[in-house]
């Protein structure tokens, strides 16, 4: 159906735009797709010149690929499963519970969502040496648990579209707040609670400056060994093998968008039923 | 209050209040414990003369970290050309944001697909991104100057001084797809009454963007300008990656930004207190613009009703 005052001018330029932006946007994807198929040492070009995968068993071997993947694995998983619950628990006490200070303590986690995060690292590299908790995972267990400000703040924003008579119907019921909480409004907020997870993988899997910052090479996770280590020639390392990075980051992104196109409809879904407006 | 009757002697309403306290435990002792000391920790030690092997003996040396900010030049040419940066990249890319959300927004075939197209490339971890990037923007071997081959576009060195910055821009604004999904979101909330009528009334297409679109857009538009600065402002990461090496060695470079500066003077010179000096500067920076933008914000953002709950 064309609109009232959309010609087929405007029509055919609105199309040419969107092709446009697309091929703009995927290019560098698609460039460094041809890339990684391509002969190691051979110029770019914007088709691949064979369908080379050699590149890509290279980028598992070339550097301890799997060590630092299951470390990423590691991260990920103690920093998900913690976050997502300890968000939410957060979350729902925010928004349905009645307690003095609660506005003021709300305001104070949406302070520090601005708060520039390095502002805060240095001084934590030096309190984690001092309690001895660098070069372990046990700081992204102890973040889990604190949950994150944002996540705190989508689940409080879809706790509060839900009716009261559910929370009052329950306590009829006798059920404790905590049970309230864990059998009725925890399954309903799955939509939420799978757009936070989705986050916070995608988060968690490209963040590569903290690790770099509080662990050593042994336990980098992939983000890290990849930036920092890097695919170089032996006895050179300066010299990259470009087509073999271009294959290691694309195995690199893959998780992350595999987990996007399963989870597409869950983010949708969950940031809008979170009311995510202006 | 004896322990016995504890249970009982408790109202409805402070038991609700001791669930609440609970509950929100986890999040406030690790906020605590592990931003909240870290930060004022910080403080302190940007007031001392601390460089990383002598913590035990660090003393006081007052504002010297912070005089010594103002008079560090590669710190103030950083700060330049940070400012420059936000002021040259936020317009361009709220603007960019605001076009490809309305293009998106129109009664298309495939919409979907454009859709996830925009966004992909925000999934995409930073670390891909400007490994993806450098590859494109390699001198000799980079794949942009090979397309721009055959259009007959002489090759350009897009990590040199004259093209760094409007390198990392062009990656910036690649990557910024959520931005455009929350414009769209809100072109979505508008109603279409609004058009309809001034359709009716004979209003040209320009003219209903410019009296309904911008207008009805501004609070989102606000939103994304404020986020805009905050992490432009706090950018490192991918300037460093873009540039490697390069960018660490000569202080003096076009992406050389504020927070690099800070990086730098932390993990390649153990200056502490100077690092957390320059970062303090850099939070104050940003807390005073959020300011004067949320204050500016009441002659500009249209709000069509008192925000609620």
């Amino acid at each position: 159906m064309t609109e009232a005052g959309t010609s087929r001018w405007s029509r055919a330029l609105i199309y040419a735009l969107l092709l446009i932006c697309s091929l703009a946007f995927l290019f560098p994807l698609f460039a460094t797709l041809s890339s990684s198929l391509n002969p190691r040492g051979s110029m770019p070009s914007l088709l691949p010149k064979a369908f080379n995968y050699k590149n890509y068993v290279d980028a598992t071997t070339m550097i301890d690929f799997w060590k630092y993947l299951r470390n990423s694995f590691v991260i990920n998983a103690i920093s998900v499963f913690t976050s997502t619950f300890s968000s939410g628990l957060v979350g729902y006490a925010f928004s349905r519970i009645q307690a003095p200070g609660r506005k003021l303590l709300f305001m104070l986690i949406l302070s520090t969502m601005m708060l520039p995060n390095i502002v805060i690292q240095i001084p934590t590299y030096i309190l984690l040496q001092k309690y001895g908790l660098l070069n372990s995972f046990y700081p992204w267990l102890i973040w889990g648990i604190g949950g994150t400000p944002f996540f705190i703040f989508l689940y409080r924003q879809f706790f509060s579209t839900i009716p009261k008579e559910l929370e009052e119907a329950a306590r009829m019921d006798g059920c404790s707040i905590f049970r309230t909480y864990w059998n009725i409004f925890l399954p309903l907020s799955i939509p939420v609670m799978v757009t936070v997870a989705i986050m916070n993988f995608q988060e968690k899997w490209g963040d590569a400056i903290v690790p770099f910052m509080f662990l050593k090479q042994a336990k980098y996770p992939l983000a890290t060994a990849l930036t920092n280590i890097g695919y170089t020639v032996q006895g050179n390392s300066e010299l990259i093998v470009q087509e073999v990075t271009a294959a290691g980051s694309f195995l690199f992104m893959l998780p992350v968008i595999v987990v996007f196109f399963f989870g597409q409809r869950y983010l949708v879904e969950g940031t809008v039923s979170a009311g995510v407006k202006g | 209050m004896k322990g016995s009757g504890l249970a009982l002697n408790l109202t409805e309403k402070s038991r609700r209040s001791i669930a609440f306290y609970l509950m929100i435990s986890p999040w406030f002792v690790v906020f605590v414990l592990f931003s909240l000391y870290p930060l004022f920790y910080g403080l302190y030690l940007s007031f001392t003369n601390y460089i990383g092997l002598n913590l035990q003996t660090a003393r006081w040396v007052g504002l010297q970290n912070y005089k010594n900010v103002f008079t560090d030049s590669d710190a103030l040419y950083a700060l330049g050309r940070t400012v420059m940066l936000t002021a040259v990249y936020v317009p361009i890319s709220t603007l960019v944001g605001l076009l490809l959300a309305v293009l998106l927004n129109q009664n298309v075939r495939g919409v979907g697909i454009y859709r996830t197209i925009f966004y992909l490339p925000s999934i995409v971890p930073l670390v891909s991104a400007a490994l993806m990037w450098k590859m494109m923007y390699a001198n000799q071997t980079g794949i942009l100057n090979v397309a721009l081959k055959p259009l007959g576009m002489p090759s350009v060195n897009w990590l040199s001084y004259d093209y760094a910055t409007m390198s990392l821009i062009i990656t910036l604004i690649w990557a910024s797809g959520s931005g455009i999904l929350i414009n769209l979101a809100g072109l979505k909330g508008i109603s279409k009454e609004l058009y309809e009528a001034a359709s009716i009334d004979g209003a040209p297409a320009l003219s209903r963007f410019v009296r309904i679109t911008l207008p009805m857009m501004s609070p989102i538009l606000f939103f994304n300008v404020i986020m805009g600065i905050i992490h432009t402002l706090q950018l490192y990461i991918l300037p460093i990656l873009l540039s490697g090496n390069d960018l660490l060695m000569a202080p003096i470079r076009p992406n050389y930004v504020y927070v690099v500066h800070a990086f730098q003077q932390v993990f390649a010179f153990q200056r502490f207190a100077y690092g957390m000096a320059l970062l303090w500067v850099l939070f104050t920076v940003i807390l005073l613009m959020t300011l004067v933008v949320f204050r500016s914000s009441r002659y500009w953002v249209h709000y069509e009703m008192e925000q609620e709950e």
